[in-house]
């Protein structure tokens, strides 16, 4: 399906004629198969195999996107007919110009042990069936249960007008899981992803029959032995997930350069950054954070760009400073830099856009127990429950599903529902400490207009933030 | 059109001769284009042009669902999905599909509008519009869509849809952290008006200039429609039936019991001309005017076939998309177009009238601690502005509103009797049309 012939055919029919400054094809095949389970029973399945082709012209006056749900050489040339109309129509007056780049010839995929093609939708609901007896064990009130699974496969061929041409096939696994125990009448929540680039093994190797009676015995206990935080200044340390969702929101996003140059200013927003601050304090010599889609297995996996630039890790903080940005190659070219391989679509029908893959807090060099065990009074909040942050990235708010109060270096009883509403350097600048074990978790970040949905990871070790203000 | 819902058609038979007892059909065709803009000028244009179907087949309980984006390929694809499911989970709380003699009133799409290539000059005008209202930087997003959709079913659907409109959303700057933000939703070309939606982005965006911290505490909100378009979105979701059944939903056992002050009457009306009109919902039974909240008190939550059958009820004809779709559950019944009804005030006697409050334009990022209990926050975002004895006194900034959702909806005092379409990203979604309100008393808070 995914014939090289079609995509140098589409690209031969941009490059006549017009001076282009780009010219980009991608043809992509994919399959997906979903599964939800409510309540313990099934409540839907779909499978759906789906294969379409895109074209991208960049002239320096304007992009144009087209795209088709069909391959084959006459739907590219119609394209191409689209895309470089709509090109011409925007009529820019800051001309557009792209960061050079050298042109790749690759073949890239990942590595199933145990195909995701190859597992029964029987396989799939005995997966989840334990997991919810697992839950009903625990004799804890779960009056919401909701899983939803997902698995799919994605070939493409991606080509383009300066001789890149790279092949390359990713598998992805989800679950997604919804839980809500109630106890003496009051009730909490849990709303949780796991996710992963690879086979089925993925799927095992995150021992949900464990984790989900255990996530639904932490809510009982932050309900029955809770207590609500005096409001007050106290240190913090907060958990891998904490840590993760922060490093995403206050970090990833506003060191997006498309979003500081304005390209999503009447969507995901502005940021409080500015071309300009590369090298401006953001917070303590502790906070580095990086964005690296290379990471084996990860959920943001991807060796090469949606524009066939090699991917790297980003240093998006670097012990406190703001260092780089996320860039593609208009974003770069416009700020005078490379690309760093940050063009991400979620499929053929999208165009690429910068975004983020795996996004983390550096580790540090102490012992989770450490961390803890250093603070004379204060809370841990190792995972979270609402979250927000504004346009700008610079107020976020975090609501804590599990958190302990700390005495005298102990963690004590559940601290309910523990709320930080703090500003981005704030965060940042209040961190004296980082551990050493990292963790991730998966995540959908939504972005883009129509809206396109990115596998990432989140993540970090725990950090501590000396004299924060909590609710 | 018709040849849409003759290969809706065919595909069912093909489905029911391969074994299938209940298959529905929807065969959508659509052309989209869409002209995005930042910084006053055209960053990209992009169109879509896409004929796919939808196919679902139900075995007994064993039921599967598939999008067959390779219409070349449906007849062979469609007993392979028949095949398929035969093997697929059986879903134990399966309730059938709607059936019926169905009578459809599908309302002619607006020609113009289906013929028209090239947004570019809307977007022109609404750069202008903003900029010459004070603005000096203008983004947003100009789509013009038009869907053509044939259904059949083996539960006696058989009709043919067809929607063109048009949607635009622009955001202006006059300061860096001083913006206005406006949409303009249309299914009559006439109704576009992309300059006056510019003007009035501009025009905010001058008096949210500069902003000071705003204050914690508690205060009246007096709030645009496209600000209650994004609430709207979690309102909706939670007066589906499916999410009542998973727990997140702060509408369970409210049934016939106050969900909102006596004001309030919120409708999901897919007849009415909107810009989501739609004729069927996703099983083919005719859509119809539901009444979901009257005078404050909870009628009715959202049905599907199954989700009726196990709620003892019928089908409200809000059955969702058959295929997985963004920032929705699979197979969940959803709202076509909520309408929370007018009232009586104008918009500046809402504003004379209210003593220490907030005006606000829009808003985003909401997000629930309990959704069972509605205890949520949302972050204002735009145009926010500090109203002080019935008057507009200045701009405030940074400010999230951290309460309860009932709560809010039980705290509106005061409708406008001017209503509007509103429609933005998936924030505001689905499309809606609303008055500007007011509720008392909710608590601002803010980052430390």
């Amino acid at each position: 399906m995914l014939e090289e012939d079609i995509a140098l055919s589409t690209l031969k029919a941009a490059e006549s004629g017009e001076t282009l400054l780009l010219a980009e094809v991608r043809l992509e095949e994919r399959s997906t198969r979903q599964l939800a389970v409510k309540m313990g029973q099934v409540n839907s399945s779909s499978s759906t195999q789906d294969a379409g082709m895109n074209v991208r012209i960049v002239l320096p006056t304007g992009i144009g996107f087209a795209s088709a749900n069909v391959i084959s050489k006459a739907i590219g040339k119609n394209l191409v007919e689209k895309a470089l109309k709509q090109a011409k129509s925007a009529r820019r007056k800051t001309l557009i110009n792209l960061s050079a780049e050298p042109s790749v010839q690759t073949n890239w995929e990942v590595r199933q042990r145990k195909p995701l093609a190859d597992q029964s939708s029987e396989d799939k609901v005995e997966l989840i069936g334990r997991i919810d007896r697992a839950v009903m064990k625990t004799k804890v009130k779960v009056q919401g249960r909701y899983y939803e699974l997902k698995d799919y496969e994605i070939g493409s061929y991606f080509a383009n007008s300066e001789g890149t041409r790279i092949r390359s096939f990713l598998p992805r696994v989800t679950i997604e899981s919804s839980n809500m125990v109630t106890s003496k009448g009051e009730s909490e929540q849990s709303l949780r992803q796991w996710g992963a680039s690879g086979g089925w093994e993925k799927v095992e190797e995150w021992g949900l029959e464990e984790a989900l009676p255990a996530e639904v015995r932490m809510l009982k206990k932050q309900i029955d032995q809770g207590r609500k935080v005096k409001p007050g200044v106290l240190d913090l340390v907060c958990g891998p997930e904490v840590a993760g969702i922060a490093a995403h929101e206050s970090c990833g996003h506003p060191m997006e350069a498309d979003r500081i140059i304005g390209r999503e200013m009447s969507q995901a927003g502005r940021s409080f950054v500015t071309p300009d601050m590369i090298g401006r304090r953001i917070g303590s010599r502790y906070a580095t954070v990086i964005d690296d889609p290379l990471i084996p297995g990860s959920y943001g996996y991807y060796p090469y760009d949606q524009e066939g630039v090699k991917a790297r890790p980003r240093y998006l903080y670097k012990e406190g400073l703001i260092n780089e940005f996320l860039q593609n190659r208009e974003t770069g070219s416009r700020m005078g830099v490379r690309s760093n391989g940050s063009s991400r679509s979620e499929f053929y029908l999208r165009e690429p856009i910068v975004r983020m893959a795996n996004t983390f807090v550096a580790p540090g060099d102490f012992e989770d127990d450490e961390m803890i065990g250093s603070i004379k009074e204060g809370v841990l909040m190792h995972s979270f429950t609402e979250w927000n942050i504004d346009d700008k990235r610079y107020n976020q708010k975090y609501v804590s599903r599990e958190a302990y109060f700390i005495k005298d270096g102990e963690l004590g009883c559940p601290a309910r529902r523990c709320v930080l509403e703090i500003t981005t350097p704030g965060f940042w600048g209040a961190i004296d400490a980082v551990s050493k074990k990292i963790e991730f978790s998966a995540a959908e970040c939504g972005k883009g207009d129509p809206m396109q949905s990115m596998a990432v990871f989140t993540g970090g070790p725990m950090v501590r933030l000396r004299s924060v203000k909590l609710k | 059109m018709n040849a849409l819902r003759d290969q809706a058609h065919e595909l069912v038979e093909i489905a029911r001769a391969a074994g299938a007892d209940d298959a529905i059909c929807e065969v959508i065709e659509s052309g989209v284009q869409q002209v995005r803009f930042s910084n006053n000028e055209i960053d990209a244009v992009n169109c879509w042009n896409d004929s796919h179907a939808v196919l679902f087949v139900a075995l007994g309980k064993r039921t599967l669902v598939s999008d067959l984006q390779d219409l070349s390929r449906r007849r062979q694809m469609a007993k392979e999905l028949v095949s398929k499911a035969a093997k697929a989970p059986e879903i134990k709380g399966y309730g059938g599909i709607g059936a019926g003699k169905f009578k459809y009133s599908p309302k002619k799409a607006d020609k113009r509008i289906a013929q028209l290539r090239g947004a570019s000059k809307f977007v022109h005008d609404a750069i202008s519009g903003a900029e010459s209202a004070g603005a000096n930087n203008v983004g947003g997003t100009m789509y013009v869509r038009h869907h053509r959709t044939g259904i059949a079913s083996s539960g006696g659907a058989f009709a043919t849809d067809e929607l063109a409109s048009m949607d635009l959303s622009v955001r202006a700057f006059s300061q860096p952290e001083a913006s206005g933000h406006t949409v303009c939703c249309a299914s009559k070309l006439g109704d576009m008006k992309a300059r006056e939606t510019g003007e009035r982005a501009g025009h905010l965006s001058v008096k949210a200039k500069n902003p000071i911290l705003g204050e914690e505490g508690r205060f009246d909100l007096v709030v645009e429609p496209l600000f209650m378009g994004s609430l709207m979105h979690y309102t909706q979701n939670m007066l589906s039936a499916m999410w009542v059944e998973i727990g997140k939903s702060m509408y369970a056992k409210r049934l016939g019991k106050p969900a909102a002050s006596k004001a309030i009457t919120l409708v999901d009306d897919p007849i009415t001309d909107s810009i989501s009109r739609r004729a069927f919902d996703h099983e083919g039974v005719p859509t119809k005017r539901n009444v979901l909240i009257k005078s404050g008190v909870l009628k009715t939550f959202m049905h599907n076939t199954s989700t009726a059958k196990r709620f003892k009820t019928k089908s409200t004809s809000n059955a969702g998309p058959l295929v997985p779709t963004l920032f929705t559950l699979m197979a969940q019944p959803i709202a076509f177009h909520p309408v929370v009804e007018k009232g009586d005030w104008s918009r500046e006697e809402i504003i004379s009238d209210t003593k220490d409050g907030l005006y606000l334009n829009n808003t985003w990022y909401t997000r629930f601690q309990s959704y069972a209990a509605g205890d949520f926050s949302t972050i204002p975002r735009d145009a926010i502005l500090r109203i002080k004895d019935g008057e507009i006194v200045g701009a405030v900034k940074n400010i999230r509103i951290s309460d309860n959702l009932l709560n809010f909806w039980k705290s509106i005092d005061a409708l406008s009797k001017s209503t509007e379409e509103v429609y933005w990203w998936d924030e505001a979604s689905p499309p809606s049309t609303l008055p500007m309100l007011r509720a008392r008393s909710m608590n601002v808070t803010r980052s430390s």
